[in-house]
């Protein structure tokens, strides 16, 4: 395989075909409960992005040989230490006066689960440049999701964008609340399935992306001598604890920038212990 | 008997007044993860309102220290982050070297500790004002809350998933981004929430 990995190959994965918000479905609670304008949007969009490449970037140089259950308390530790620190400058030390919904919800990205997973799946499996390329690809996609809905759901709630004024005939103020972000990322969900179906059909089958709900497997679930299989991999399988049900094999130096998930079982794999059950079929073996 | 009422008033609120998860996003990502597994929902419900119990019961504290009062929201979310990722690391320490737990239950554990309902209920008890018994209630609640809605969301999206009508690109997290905003509407219902206007 290359060792050329281009930010561009990482980003079409990480930020189109498998976006965090619409595909991975992570990250929900900064877009459905606090992206209510494009300036609250733009202002998580910045902080997210900025947690998770650095909280990204410091699990893959640091974290590899830490125990999991040691290691998802520290990205909240990153995280808080990032933002926080933010928090206060914009507080104390600027003009902006953030509502205490923005005051609330800014913290509680530090908790998100696109961090955890980014960082469990990724980061502690590959370099450092890797990492970088993988969070700058989540997080630009996630970003874009979260301008998207915070542009549409402040013109549509509220009759302005970015603050200016745009004289529509009715307001849905309903677009403020949860379940009107919640509609328009079925819309956007499905768009993206469709782009990706006519673009990239190679991650499709044929030319459509089988996306199955993540819930069709629960009956499979309902018995308790399968209960030990039931929580996501990515809280439960550790790389220097537990033997991982499909090792991971050491890369060589040569291929050291390859993404250890590149195929198609393992990024299958990566899906599923999100919860998503995704059939790549056709990608490259 | 005063604070049972207002524990079981904040309870029964943060599950369906203001269910956390559908009317607030809270811990949403989490709560259809878990969907899929509803033989844990009992073993969720205990966990999370475990952890809401025991850090805003924390945070409850510290935030009646006198001297802490006028801290900002910055310094207030660091505090609370700080109590969390100790009460987790705490309990989780406790099952894997007292009991032995496998991986896999401090995975759950993970699950159910580190999310942002459980983080978010120290700050809602907060700008609140919720009393003591009442941030106890809410943490109870929390935890409730967040089975309510990955039962219902696991319910909904299996039926959905038999159902041939739906178009193609609809099928899969298109139409449980839809469900899911359904059932939060069901509970905007709850809050006399302007919608049209």
């Amino acid at each position: 395989m290359s060792n050329n990995i281009s930010f561009k190959d990482v980003f079409i994965k990480g930020a189109v075909i498998y976006n965090p918000v619409l595909i991975q479905l992570v990250g929900l609670c900064p877009v459905v409960a606090a992206s209510t304008t494009l300036a609250r949007a733009a202002m998580l969009s910045a902080v997210l992005c900025i947690e998770l490449i650095v909280t990204c970037v410091i699990s893959s140089a640091f974290l590899k040989k830490i125990p999991r259950w040691v290691r998802v308390p520290l990205y909240i530790i990153i995280g808080a230490a990032i933002i926080c620190p933010l928090l206060w400058y914009v507080e104390t030390q600027t003009l902006l006066n953030l509502s205490l919904g923005m005051k609330i919800f800014v913290p509680l990205i530090a908790v998100n689960s696109m961090t955890a997973v980014h960082c469990e799946q990724f980061s502690v499996k590959n370099s450092v440049k890797l990492s970088l390329y993988d969070a700058a690809a989540a997080g630009i996609g996630a970003s874009f999701i979260f301008i998207i809905v915070g542009a549409v759901r402040e013109l549509l709630g509220y009759s302005t964008v970015g603050g200016i004024a745009v004289n529509l005939p009715i307001t849905f103020k309903g677009m403020a609340l949860p379940f009107g972000c919640l509609i328009l990322l079925g819309f956007l969900a499905a768009g993206l399935k469709a782009f990706v179906a006519r673009v990239y059909p190679e991650d499709s089958e044929n030319g459509e992306p089988e996306i199955k709900p993540v819930t069709q497997a629960s009956e499979d679930y309902s018995q308790e001598a399968t209960e030990v299989e039931l929580f996501d991999e990515f809280w439960t399988e550790s790389v220097e604890e537990e033997k991982p049900d499909i090792p991971v094999p050491e890369a060589p130096s040569a291929e050291k920038d390859e993404p250890k998930f590149s195929t198609a079982e393992e990024i299958d794999e990566l899906l599923k212990s999100l919860g998503i059950d995704i059939d790549i079929k056709g990608d490259k073996q | 008997m005063r604070m049972i009422t207002d524990l079981l008033i904040t309870a029964l609120y943060t599950v369906f007044a203001q269910n956390l998860v559908l009317s607030s996003g809270l811990g949403m990502s989490e709560a259809i993860r878990v969907s899929t597994r509803p033989g844990t929902f009992g073993k969720f419900a205990l966990m999370i309102s475990g952890f809401s119990v025991v850090t805003s019961t924390l945070c409850s504290l510290i935030d009646s220290v006198s001297s802490l009062e006028g801290m900002t929201y910055a310094v207030r979310a660091a505090i609370y982050a700080a109590v969390l990722t100790g009460v987790y690391i705490i309990a989780a320490a406790v099952m894997r070297f007292v009991f032995g737990s496998s991986p896999k239950v401090l995975g759950t554990l993970g699950i159910a500790a580190l999310n942002t309902l459980v983080f978010a209920v120290p700050h809602i008890n907060n700008s609140a004002a919720y009393s003591f018994a009442g941030s106890i209630g809410s943490g109870i609640g929390a935890g409730i809350a967040f089975v309510l809605a990955a039962a219902l969301i696991s319910q909904g999206s299996r039926k959905l998933a038999e159902n041939d009508e739906i178009p193609e690109v609809f099928k899969g997290t298109p139409t449980m981004f839809i469900y899911v905003a359904m059932l939060s509407l069901a509970f905007a219902g709850f809050t006399d929430s302007n919608i049209f206007g």
